[in-house]
């Protein structure tokens, strides 16, 4: 829904300076994080790598309201592939990165086809199977994964011979890779393609009438997606320099639907500050580990019943009545 | 490589561990028919079934079948406390299937901490229910837990066809699964069956925990794993039909045994989702077909 044309400037000017409000509280953040370095940089910089991949998990979930609890399998894939290809082949960061994207999206490619055509519930377990299917896939395979043991030793990033291994760089190199991704999301929302996606998320039935072909539509926000989520895998294992399986498990799942839903599902802010809340959050009481799935899981119940369209809906220009 | 001598003994333990998933997936049929909503919670009451039993039998000491009838009318009364904290509040909000879903899996998640948190992380098992030498038909031995799991299932079995088609109660549920408007104007409380059709699931799910937990283990992270296979068997059944579910449990069991002769243990998991995954593709609606 669009703001209706009875409204005036300055109240389209004030909606305007809301609109900016997540924006400027992100940016402190991580302004923050980049001065004092250290934990704050790190906690922050595990936030930015989160909210890569729920910006994937938002294009396809938010945009065009599908359903996937397997995201994770391509953040696997991704991670996997740039880990191996650095740490036992000697390669360079970059291109095994852009050799995991790739993978990623042939999988989801090969996935997807015959996956999208489920519906509702049977959609859900089918992409659950094959996020778990990833899971045991990592655990199972030790001649490559070495299973539990995990991976280590993974260089980290080098652009134009440059190595991004201090706290800071990282996280400047983050925030410019989570700013170009919302970037991407905004144009994407407002393209043809975005409003193919807006029109199938309405009513499949009415788009296909008005002549969108809604299964390459879906096929292409679902690759798409599993494109951001091969990103965010590698980017973390690049920056942490260690991958185990426990890394892309139902753990993760569960933490970037809470943040999906805290920052407000379909909107272009809102996997930013859902991943700065989510991961933010548990930081201030730390000493209660165990406590912290718990709270996760309590949060979410309490967000779908009573705020089901996030904090960032708050502060949204659009979608508002 | 594998030993295919071992094929009947593996046939035999298949269809024991098919009878649990049966049961789970008559668990999951229950909720879907009564309410159109998938319940993924359901591994909470399996894991929650074999736990609660373990603490009062080995803890408290009571005698085993009383700590068992405890666990399974906890395990309900959970059942109905999900439904009235979880499900109820996005049901009158109108939620849509996919929120209900997550909130479930939530749900299943913040059980599972929770139990983590009271009992610790270590596996806990039960002694077998009656302690007798294994029966030998051929070479195959047929240990009495196994009469255990494949008798009590059975009973259940029966017991729910004789629940649904002789009592006014099963009678209403089934009408409520048929269509729920008609049944509301029929004078049905439909909210109270969907309460009643959680009490029904979530006892389903802790009776199989019971049965299952002497011949492997429980530990608080077992429920999603039994909750998958229990949704495979509902799916291979064809979903809403509990009794297909059932037959569904078995073939998927016996699929999983094999599975694990011929490729090893570590991929049981990776099978049953084989199966699952080629189901939904190819024929969705199950074996019998979908109900409605």
């Amino acid at each position: 829904m669009t703001i209706s044309p009875s409204i005036t400037s300055p109240d389209r000017r004030r909606l305007r300076l809301v609109g900016l409000l997540p924006w400027l509280f992100a940016g402190a953040v991580v302004g923050y994080a980049i001065l004092v370095g250290g934990y704050a940089a790190t906690v922050v910089s595990f936030a930015l790598i989160y909210a890569v991949f729920v910006t994937g998990l938002n294009l396809f979930m938010g945009f065009a309201a599908q359903v996937s609890f397997g995201q994770n399998a391509f953040a696997a894939i991704g991670g996997y592939v740039s880990a191996v290809l650095t740490a036992s082949h000697g390669w360079s960061p970059l291109p095994a990165m852009a050799l995991g994207m790739t993978a990623a999206v042939l999988a989801a490619a090969i996935i997807g086809f015959p996956t999208l055509r489920l519906k509702g519930h049977y959609l859900a377990m089918g992409t659950l199977a094959i996020g778990l299917i990833a899971y045991e896939i990592t655990v199972e395979w030790q001649s490559v994964t070495q299973g539990y043991m995990g991976i280590s030793g993974i260089p980290p990033l080098s652009l134009a011979g440059y190595e991004v291994s201090s706290d800071r760089g990282q996280l400047v190199m983050l925030a410019l890779v989570v700013a170009g991704g919302a970037f991407a999301a905004a144009r994407i929302r407002r393209s043809r393609f975005g409003r193919a996606l807006s029109a199938v998320a309405g009513s499949e039935e009415a788009a296909q009438a008005l002549g969108i072909d809604v299964a390459r539509y879906k096929l292409m926000a679902f690759l798409l997606s599993a494109g951001f989520a091969a990103l965010a895998g590698s980017l973390f294992v690049h920056v942490v320099g260690f991958v185990s399986p426990e890394v892309f498990g139902l753990h993760m799942v569960i933490v970037t639907f809470t943040m999906l839903y805290v920052g407000g599902i379909g909107t272009v802010a809102g996997p930013l500050i859902g991943a700065l809340i989510v991961s933010l959050l548990p930081e201030t009481f730390r000493a209660f580990k165990d406590y912290q799935d718990l709270a996760y899981g309590a949060a979410l119940i309490l967000l779908l019943i009573y705020a089901p369209r996030g904090l960032a809906s708050l502060f949204s220009t659009r979608g508002r009545s | 490589m594998a030993d295919w001598s071992y094929i009947p003994q593996v046939l035999v333990s298949g269809l024991g561990i098919g009878c649990v998933y049966g049961l789970i997936g008559i668990g999951f049929c229950v909720i879907y028919n009564a309410s159109g909503i998938v319940n993924f919670a359901q591994g909470a009451f399996v894991m929650l079934g074999g736990m609660i039993t373990q603490t009062l039998f080995s803890r408290h000491g009571l005698p085993l079948p009383v700590a068992a009838l405890a666990a399974v009318a906890a395990v309900a009364a959970l059942g109905v406390a999900i439904e009235r904290i979880v499900v109820r509040p996005l049901w009158n909000r109108k939620a849509t299937m996919f929120v209900m879903i997550l909130a479930t899996l939530a749900a299943q998640i913040v059980i599972e901490r929770l139990t983590l948190i009271a009992v610790g992380d270590q596996p806990k098992t039960l002694p077998v229910f009656t302690d007798l030498p294994p029966l030998m038909i051929g070479s195959v031995a047929i240990g009495t837990q196994f009469l255990w799991i494949v008798g009590g299932s059975l009973a259940i079995v029966a017991l729910l066809a004789a629940f649904f088609a002789l009592t006014r109660t099963g009678k209403a549920m089934r009408a409520c699964s048929i269509n729920r408007e008609a049944a509301a104007l029929q004078g049905i409380p439909v909210s109270r069956m969907l309460a009643l059709a959680f009490a029904l699931s979530a006892a389903l799910g802790a009776i199989a925990g019971i049965l299952i937990t002497p011949t492997q283990y429980t530990a608080f992270n077992v429920g999603v794993p039994f909750a998958i296979s229990g949704f495979i068997a509902a799916i291979v059944g064809g979903f809403g039909r509990p009794f297909g579910a059932f037959l569904g449990g078995l073939l998927l069991g016996l699929m999983q045994a094999l599975a694990i002769v011929v490729f090893g243990a570590g991929l049981k998991t990776v099978a049953a989702l084989s199966v699952l995954l080629l189901f939904l593709f190819i024929r969705p609606s199950g074996i019998l077909g979908a109900a409605k």
